[in-house]
């Protein structure tokens, strides 16, 4: 295996005595796309949580490029090198598009507090770089045109597109996706899938990508692993997943 | 000494436990602190003090009014302040602010309309104090806790009692899956106001007996916020462990340091717990989900 | 100017300078502060002191008011800014509280709850005029700047600013301690211009005045706070006779305010040189429209 990304190795998490995450382990290599699928409340928001410091493990290690990052501050995982969306949308409401591109360029710029009361040539020069930098990310994920309306008022899919273009913005090694196609229909799915491809490669980016509905990642992924109630239940390639009895019967399962 | 202390510390802790347990149900169901509950004690205790004064009931029926008032209040105030916000999904922050706002209307109504005046309860018991030794226990003390008491188990009856009761106790584990078994949560939170109103109005009328009643008296219920605070927002169990520990902390305080600082204490005993215990004493350290 | 006109401005430039920080702590990075209090008293009784005691230039009592008050801030906010909006709220009335008590309790130094009489005034109106306004345009250029975005991005959703890699506890640090130095200054200014102060000047009333004063005029707004800051100053003084009433109404006026238009008076409306310009063309285009309206009709 090439240079390996994220190592997780036996994570566990439990929840006033349910356990949400079971003795996890997991390896994504450089430049890979991996996947993991799974029921509702199977644990993969969890995972998600561990890896970005939301949540401290019960039990068990992150690395990220050799360093132990559990138990790690959320804004330093972040700073590493890691980047999240979230499966319910998160942006910044009251923020047009372009400022909630502009606030996660914020390492981008380096003025002092101090200047940020009283504007210098140096801040003035920094803000108009971030600002242009903004533009054309906007640009690439087609939102400039939108740039001054409220993030609020966006259409659905075009939120999703603008919390991905916010988490590039931070120029991340590792991208974690959670459930990026949630709410979407297939037309919207399949552009996403394209979207996915596109910015993987011009940004020459590792993803990880949860998800829900096992089409999505099947055209994307490189490899999946399978979680049920918090465990790993099966790992492969797409085509290796998608004829394994044990997961085809933890979706039927749940009724999918 | 040490003893007499603890008594003390006992009886101020019971009406403490009483506010404080208000707060908490509050929280416990919509997770912000009510900051206006101190105002419906203020306004109970009024009720309270006109019943017997000026209609000249007897004190039963001086706390039935009053906690029947202060019941009806705390659901208008919710529907006025609470509910609009609630039904948009408002930040927390914005329940807050208008609980603040709620609170400022009513203490400057209530000076501007009744005065700024101190006004005494009539004596309902002897003033005499019961001595056991060296002990002296207040007969007034002595009522208040025997109230408080009662309150208080009729409260826990009715959560851990009452269909009604274990419909609060679902909502306040989570709102959503509340209704979603059926329980209409705007009932739920008018139950909840009514019972938080209710103890209010009880914990006035004793407020007023031992002290007196006035228009700003709603602050002495920082306390009983504190008090909430230390056993753990949204606990009723931790509200009134947090109210006695507090009530002894301060009694302490005042005995052997000095009763200017106490308050400072109460303080201190806040921000300590919450520091060592961010949850409280009894809370649980919610962790968001993302 | 007369001397009564010239004590209402003095006024409304003091309780500005007391909003501004607020206005960047509550209204902008979202933590709910109801002890202004507190830094008010912090910094009215150093710089007092500092004039009386040591004799220092009014200048350096200021600055030293203002610097003591802001580095309290420090040890306040290290347990309490991680706290949740209901408790961070609820310890800072208790720091105002706290020191309300302390200043009442140490009498060989403060004079205890009779104050300190005999201040010298040297707050002057050019004085408040020339600082209100410089702090006005920096708390304006700050809350549009890198680290202002950053506030604002803790207050629409923590968990998401601290996915896009921000401080965020830093970043609540930074503003209570701005808004700190900003009421340390206003307190030391308004000693030095009433001339005499006691702890009952610095009650729980104050807070919720000062308060009250970001959310009237919009919690998301600068130009809000400041505006609302001389109005609700100048308000009280001119209706004299309806001054019992007045906080019956502001009471009514916040639950108004969040119930109905939680945005306040201004939304996140600002003054700029872009949104007068908006104003202008506006208006233009309505007459405009109107002209053409006339002509069809």
């Amino acid at each position: 295996m090439d240079n390996v990304v994220l190592d997780i190795q036996k994570l566990s998490k439990t929840f006033g005595g349910v356990q949400a995450v079971n003795n996890f382990s997991l390896k994504i290599p450089e430049g890979s796309l991996q996947s993991i699928i799974g029921p509702n409340g199977a644990g993969k928001t969890t995972i998600f949580n561990l890896i970005t410091g939301i949540y401290k493990p019960t039990e068990g290690t992150i690395s990220f490029n050799s360093r132990r990052i559990d138990g790690m501050e959320t804004f330093k995982i972040t700073e590493m090198g890691i980047t999240r969306t979230f499966q319910n949308i998160r942006l910044f409401s009251e923020f047009s598009v372009l400022d909630n591109v502009r606030t996660a360029c914020h390492m981008r710029s380096d003025y002092s507090v101090f200047e940020g009361l009283i504007p210098t040539p140096r801040r003035n020069r920094q803000e108009r770089a971030v600002t242009d930098y903004a533009m054309n990310l906007l640009k690439l994920v087609n939102l400039d045109d939108r740039a001054n309306e409220y993030a609020d008022n966006l259409p659905y899919g075009h939120q999703r597109r603008l919390e991905i273009a916010r988490a590039l913005a931070l120029e991340p090694k590792l991208l974690l996706l959670d459930e990026p196609a949630a709410g979407m229909n297939p037309d919207e799915t399949q552009k996403l899938i394209e979207f996915i491809a596109e910015i993987r490669t011009k940004f020459n980016l590792t993803i990880l990508l949860i998800e829900h509905h096992m089409e999505v990642v099947m055209g994307l992924a490189d490899y999946i692993t399978v979680i049920d109630f918090g465990k790993i239940i099966a790992t492969g390639t797409p085509v290796e997943v998608q004829s394994n009895p044990i997961v085809i019967e933890a979706y039927l399962g749940v009724g999918e | 000494m040490i003893l007499q202390q603890i008594i003390n510390g006992l009886s101020i802790g019971a009406v403490y436990a009483l506010l404080a347990v208000g707060y908490s149900l509050v929280y416990s169901v919509l997770n912000f602190s009510n900051f206006a509950h101190g105002e419906v004690l203020m306004l109970g205790s009024y009720i309270g003090f006109f019943s017997l004064t000026q209609l000249g009931v007897p004190f039963v029926v001086a706390i039935v009014l009053s906690v029947v008032g202060t019941g009806v209040i705390a659901i208008v105030l919710e529907r006025i302040g609470y509910r609009p916000l609630r039904l948009r999904s408002a930040p927390l922050l914005y329940f807050m602010i208008s609980a603040m706002g709620l609170s400022i209307f009513l203490q400057n109504l209530t000076i501007v309309t009744i005065g700024p005046n101190f006004r005494t309860y009539p004596d309902i018991i002897s003033t005499a104090p019961i001595t056991i030794g060296d002990l002296y226990i207040g007969r007034l003390d002595l009522m208040i806790f025997g109230i408080t008491l009662l309150s208080l188990l009729l409260l826990t009856w009715f959560i851990y009692g009452t269909k009604m009761g274990s419909g609060i106790r679902a909502a306040s584990y989570n709102m959503r899956v509340a209704s979603l078994m059926g329980i209409n949560p705007d009932l739920v939170v008018a139950i909840v106001f009514l019972l938080a109103g209710a103890t209010a109005g009880v914990g006035g009328m004793l407020f007023g007996m031992k002290y007196t009643v006035y228009p700003w008296m709603g602050t002495l219920t920082i306390k009983a916020f504190i008090a909430a605070v230390v056993g753990g927002l949204g606990s009723l169990p931790g509200a009134v462990i947090g109210a006695f520990l507090l009530g002894i902390t301060e009694t302490f305080a005042a005995a052997y340091v000095s009763s200017a600082f106490r308050d400072l204490f109460s303080f201190a005993l806040m921000i300590l717990i919450i520091v060592i215990r961010p949850g409280g004493l009894m809370g649980v350290v919610s962790q968001e989900k993302a | 100017m007369s001397p009564y006109l010239q004590g209402i401005l003095i006024l409304a430039g003091i309780n500005v300078l007391a909003v501004l920080g607020l206005s960047l702590l509550t209204g902008f990075t979202g933590s709910f502060c109801f002890g202004q209090a507190g830094f008010l008293t912090i910094g009215a009784y150093v710089a007092t002191l500092l004039t009386m005691e040591l004799h220092v230039p009014f200048a350096v009592a200021l600055l030293g008011g203002a610097l003591f008050s802001a580095l309290v801030s420090i040890p306040l906010g290290l347990p309490t800014l991680k706290l949740k909006g209901d408790y961070f709220a609820i310890a800072t009335l208790g720091f105002a509280e706290a020191t309300r008590l302390i200043v009442e309790n140490l009498e060989k130094i403060t004079g205890g709850s009779r104050g300190i009489p005999g201040i010298p005034t040297k707050t002057s109106l050019p004085i408040v005029l020339v600082l209100a306004v410089v702090a006005s345009i920096c708390i304006r250029f700050y809350v549009v700047s890198r680290h202002g975005r950053n506030c604002v991005a803790i207050r629409e959703d923590e968990t998401a600013a601290q996915a896009i890699g921000i401080n965020t506890f830093r970043y609540k640090q930074i503003s209570f301690f701005i808004n700190a130095a900003l009421a340390g200054l206003a307190g030391g200014l308004l000693s030095h211009y009433v001339g005499f102060i006691q702890p009952a000047m610095f009650g729980i009333q104050k807070s919720t005045e000062l308060i009250v004063m970001v959310i009237f005029g919009g919690m998301h707004s600068v130009t809000g706070a400041i505006l609302a800051a001389i109005i609700l100053t100048a308000l009280p003084e001119v209706l004299r006779a309806a001054a019992a009433w007045r906080l019956v109404a502001y009471g009514a006026v916040v639950v108004l305010i969040m119930v109905t238009r939680p945005q306040g008076l201004l939304g996140n409306w600002e003054l700029s040189r872009e949104s007068l310009m908006a104003i202008w063309n506006g208006l233009k285009s309505r007459f405009s429209k109107k002209a053409v309206g006339v002509d069809h009709g």
